[in-house]
């Protein structure tokens, strides 16, 4: 695989790209993973109101009416009636709240109409003497049960119905003749039972009405502070990409420009074509390409084939994707010893998962070293970086294992 | 090994080369190679495997282009192999799967083009005396060789393969790993070796194994399920 130098999108093409490939791309407000969360919050708080509601419901019904019913069962009407009705709305009850906990409530107007039915038959089967006792079990229990059907919806339902039951208590009372008294007592109870069901079932929608606002505001505010983190890494890395070109470049055009370098001087042509090439390399670090290590080796290696120095860029398999710090370290002694170069120049990548090795090998000759670290071995965190000089030919390897 | 290890096995008789490749100013400059070396005579060219061997049924080595006529002649290869010609592959396509595929058909060298004289007269060599060389292209497919079955090699023979792909000088790998040049190649040719033992049998990788043996470059054990075919196929001196 010869070295295909001009192939490569030519970064110089797109200059002052962002750094798309560090930056995290900030949340968008109304993703469906940014109001997912409000919703759950949301879910999570309802479910608490629902398992109070059926709690209350079956209690009330066990613990209270319950008793109630067996120790007055005697003087009922109609006992049977009174006591079926008990354990049809006992059965009924707890399937509707196992259902309502599960998420799939039994069908709400169905389920009401047979708590009404059951409502005038006890009204109608607990006579005169229990109509205002606790053995008219109705009276605490139902509107509990109410609750549970329409549970979710909006809160006229519920009213309509606790009026029904309403109605149907006012029918019973005035069934057994008009009494000041009575009609005192029932304004009572109907008061009673309208209260608790009607203050539970509205503070439980506010609550999870306002669950779900505060989670939805919390997440903008989480996608708000990542956009601004995301916004601050990008202009330092720009700013940390504009000091190392300036550090690259600066002091050799300045020295051009106030005349104290002559561009005839070899020295000098050498730091220029060292700068260009690590402002090629850098320029190229911005680039969104799939193998940017490869990207910005070719980058520096057309540098150096413009220079009219033959270069053979030989890559074998595919480099993991680097931090660009470990890119840097691979990449930069090589152009030190690019810049360098005469002859002829050989330029290799070996990649494996767990290890990159980047070689360049040049012909030796006399000369300075290059401007890289001094011959031998050195270990700059992970990545290893060899120099030598055999008489023949100059060797240089940064090796990166994972 | 002896000190020409070729005339071992050609006689006295200079080692007989076929060129097939379809750009004929490719064949002319092979054989104004081949031509610089006495030890070697080209016995025919041509385009088409089949037309050139009948022309040199007793050509001791096969320099086969793998692109004829616009498509990988891999197949071809694999039937010569079968048969026990000694093919050299070479190619302008060095893309590493390309280069494995070749040896795992049965190829017994691969030669890059860019390559050069000195190398395609020391790998045809090489070749004739069932004996591996290891270009430094391929020394490169061979290190990153990504398959999963891949030969397992030790670390040295990877570091000497990879740094012969580095450098293309076994000197300065000798150097390098504090070893002799003698070393560095019995290391290169050892991971060589192990790749006879990848993809299908060949007669070609077994007389390559025979060799290697026979030069003590690895031992029976080292290779396992070879070692039977290796004693039936070797070739004759």
């Amino acid at each position: 695989m010869s070295a295909d130098l001009n192939a490569p999108a030519h970064p110089t093409d797109a200059p002052e790209t962002p750094n798309r490939t560090s930056v995290p791309t900030p949340r968008e407000p109304d993703s469906p993973a940014a109001l997912a969360a409000p919703a759950a919050v949301a879910h999570a708080s309802d479910r608490g109101a629902r398992i109070a509601a059926v709690a209350i419901a079956l209690a009330w019904h066990v613990a209270i009416a319950l008793p109630a019913v067996l120790s007055a069962r005697a003087e009922f009407a109609a006992p049977t009636v009174v006591l079926g009705a008990w354990i049809l709305v006992a059965v009924t009850g707890a399937v509707a709240g196992v259902r309502l906990l599960r998420g799939s409530p039994l069908p709400p107007w169905p389920l009401a109409g047979l708590l009404l039915v059951v409502d005038a038959a006890v009204f109608a089967a607990a006579g005169e003497r229990q109509l205002f006792t606790a053995a008219n079990w109705v009276w605490g229990t139902l509107g509990w049960f109410f609750v549970l059907a329409v549970w979710g919806r909006r809160v006229v339902g519920l009213i309509a119905l606790l009026s029904t039951h309403a109605l149907i208590a006012l029918v019973a009372v005035l069934g057994h003749g008009p009494d000041p008294a009575d009609v005192a007592r029932y304004v009572m109870y109907v008061y009673g039972t309208f209260s608790l069901p009607v203050a539970v079932f509205v503070g439980s929608t506010v609550i999870v009405g306002l669950a779900r606002e505060r989670a939805a505001v919390s997440a903008a505010g989480h996608a708000i502070a990542a956009e601004r983190d995301a916004a601050e890494r990008g202009l330092r890395e720009r700013r940390d990409r504009l000091a190392l070109v300036s550090s690259a470049a600066g002091r050799v055009l300045g020295d051009l420009a106030a005349g104290q370098a002559d561009p005839d001087d070899p020295e000098v042509q050498r730091l220029c074509m060292l700068a260009a090439a690590r402002l090629r390399r850098l320029i190229a670090e911005s680039d969104d390409v799939p193998d940017p290590l490869l990207h910005e080796l070719r980058a520096a290696a057309d540098v150096a084939e413009r220079n009219g120095l033959p270069i053979d860029l030989v890559t074998i398999g595919t480099p993991p994707p680097l931090p660009v710090e470990v890119r840097r370290r691979l990449a930069d002694p090589l152009t030190s010893t690019l810049a360098d170069a005469r002859g002829w120049a050989r330029l290799t990548v070996v990649s494996g998962p767990d290890e990159v090795v980047v070689s360049l090998v040049t012909p030796d000759r006399e000369g300075p070293e290059s401007t890289g670290p001094p011959p031998g071995e050195h270990d700059d965190g992970p990545v290893q970086y060899l120099y030598e000089r055999d008489g023949n030919i100059r060797w240089a390897q940064t090796r990166w294992r994972r | 090994m002896g000190a020409d290890p070729v005339a071992a096995v050609t006689g006295d008789r200079p080692v007989g080369v076929a060129i097939v490749d379809d750009h004929p100013v490719v064949v002319e400059g092979v054989r104004a190679w081949l031509a610089t070396e006495p030890r070697l005579t080209v016995l025919a060219t041509g385009d088409d495997p089949d037309a050139v061997l009948r022309a040199a049924p007793g050509a001791d080595v096969i320099l086969l282009d793998l692109r004829l006529h616009g498509r990988m002649a891999l197949d071809k290869l694999a039937e010569l192999s079968a048969a026990g010609r000694r093919v050299v592959v070479y190619s302008e396509h060095t893309d590493p799967q390309t280069m494995l595929a070749a040896l795992d058909a049965g190829a017994v060298a691969f030669l890059a083009k860019h390559e050069g004289r000195e190398h395609c007269v020391e790998t045809v060599l090489a070749a004739a005396s069932d004996r591996p060389f290891v270009p430094p292209a391929l020394a490169g497919a061979m290190v990153g060789d990504p398959r999963p079955d891949r030969p397992m090699l030790s670390d040295k023979e990877r570091e000497a393969l990879l740094l012969w792909f580095q450098s293309m000088s076994k000197a300065s790998v000798a150097r390098r790993m504090q070893i002799s040049e003698h070393t560095v190649k019995q290391y290169v040719d050892r991971a060589r070796i192990k790749y006879t033992r990848a993809g299908r049998p060949a007669a070609t990788k077994a007389a390559l194994l025979a060799r290697a043996i026979e030069d003590g470059l690895v031992r029976p054990e080292e290779i396992g399920i070879y070692r039977s075919q290796a004693t039936h196929d070797r070739p004759t001196p």
